[in-house]
């Protein structure tokens, strides 16, 4: 209809259209908006969860470059700089899942426990830390699963002894029922591809970047080089 | 992933599980391998199948993900100014 046409420009006329937009509005926001289902497979998958990835494990390298150059380089581990990433890769993984999957919970999980018993070596403490507690604690905070006490459906052997391979690949499900460990994997999965998408894009834009910078102490070439799995 | 436990009418009386939830599941698993995603004959594939193929594409994921992060420590040894110029090209992304 007509009755808010911005030529008008009579101040009554105008608070009227304004109100009746208002309640036009009010309208709309009543009905509230349908939550969006988008399940956590789509949200590994999006931009946003990427990027988010990106700047928590870009954190922690620098954590850990930090922490390299205070020990004094002078046994400069290439092998342990390795694994040291990858461990802080997947660290950020697990942070970046917000802890609502079983393996993210596991991996960090692991992380405080060995932490604490690097500790412990430095100085004597207090054997349960409240922080151990709160990540176990927050099983009750888990999204209810149907919970299976004695499972007779796929009992094939063969289903059987692959699942058990599969719970052992996956961190934190080796004894977790047949479900748990295929829903697990799932997101897992999803939530790996991610991952070496974000370390593929670092792993460029660092050589780019460092390719363009003055080659002062250049002397590996990586550039260009991207062995890809995922087609 | 409610829906799930409203679509367990066949429940046997031990299992809470039924056999199409977990059938589910697995299709739901073998959407996600590269490699059976493609042949859309869920029926022809069987579950050990793609299982076994999920075992085996997990472990290559890890593989990649372990010599990534190889080249990235590398990478990040090998420059000083790797850190600045991470910094920069996430900013600038």
């Amino acid at each position: 209809m007509e009755s808010i046409s911005p030529v008008m420009n009579q101040p009554t006329r105008t608070m009227m259209s304004s109100g009746y937009d208002q309640s036009r509005r009010k309208r709309k926001k009543k009905q509230p908006p349908p939550p969006s289902q988008t399940t956590s497979l789509q949200k590994w998958r999006s931009e946003k969860q990427q990027q988010i990835y990106s700047m928590n494990i870009v954190q922690a390298l620098r954590e850990l470059r930090i922490s390299a150059d205070n020990n004094s380089s002078a046994t400069p581990h290439p092998r342990g700089g390795g694994i040291a990433v990858r461990d802080a890769a997947y660290r950020s993984l697990a942070v970046t899942a917000r802890g609502r999957t079983l393996w993210s919970r596991a991996i960090l999980s692991k992380a405080v426990k060995v932490k604490l018993r690097f500790r412990k070596q430095n100085r004597p403490r207090i054997s349960n830390p409240p922080s151990m507690v709160s990540i176990t604690g927050n099983n009750r905070l888990r999204k209810k699963r149907a919970t299976v006490l004695r499972l007779k459906a796929k009992g094939l052997p063969a289903v059987q002894r692959k699942v058990k391979l599969l719970s052992r690949l996956i961190p934190g499900c080796r004894k977790q029922p047949l479900p748990v460990v295929l829903e697990e994997t799932t997101d897992y999965i999803v939530a790996m591809e991610m991952q070496i998408r974000a370390l593929n894009a670092i792993i460029s834009a660092v050589g780019s970047a460092s390719s363009s910078a003055p080659p002062l102490m250049l002397e590996t070439g990586h550039d260009g080089e991207e062995t890809h799995m995922l087609g | 992933m409610s829906g799930r436990r409203s679509r367990s009418r066949q429940s046997s009386g031990t299992s809470r599980i039924s056999e199409d939830q977990i059938n589910d599941l697995i299709v739901k698993l073998q959407q996600l391998l590269p490699e059976l995603r493609d042949s859309r004959r869920s029926d022809k594939v069987s579950a050990a199948r793609v299982l076994q193929d999920t075992c085996n594409y997990i472990r290559n994921l890890h593989r990649e993900v372990d010599d990534l992060s190889e080249r990235l420590s590398e990478l990040l040894a090998n420059t000083d100014t790797a850190q600045a110029a991470l910094i920069r090209s996430l900013l600038t992304q």
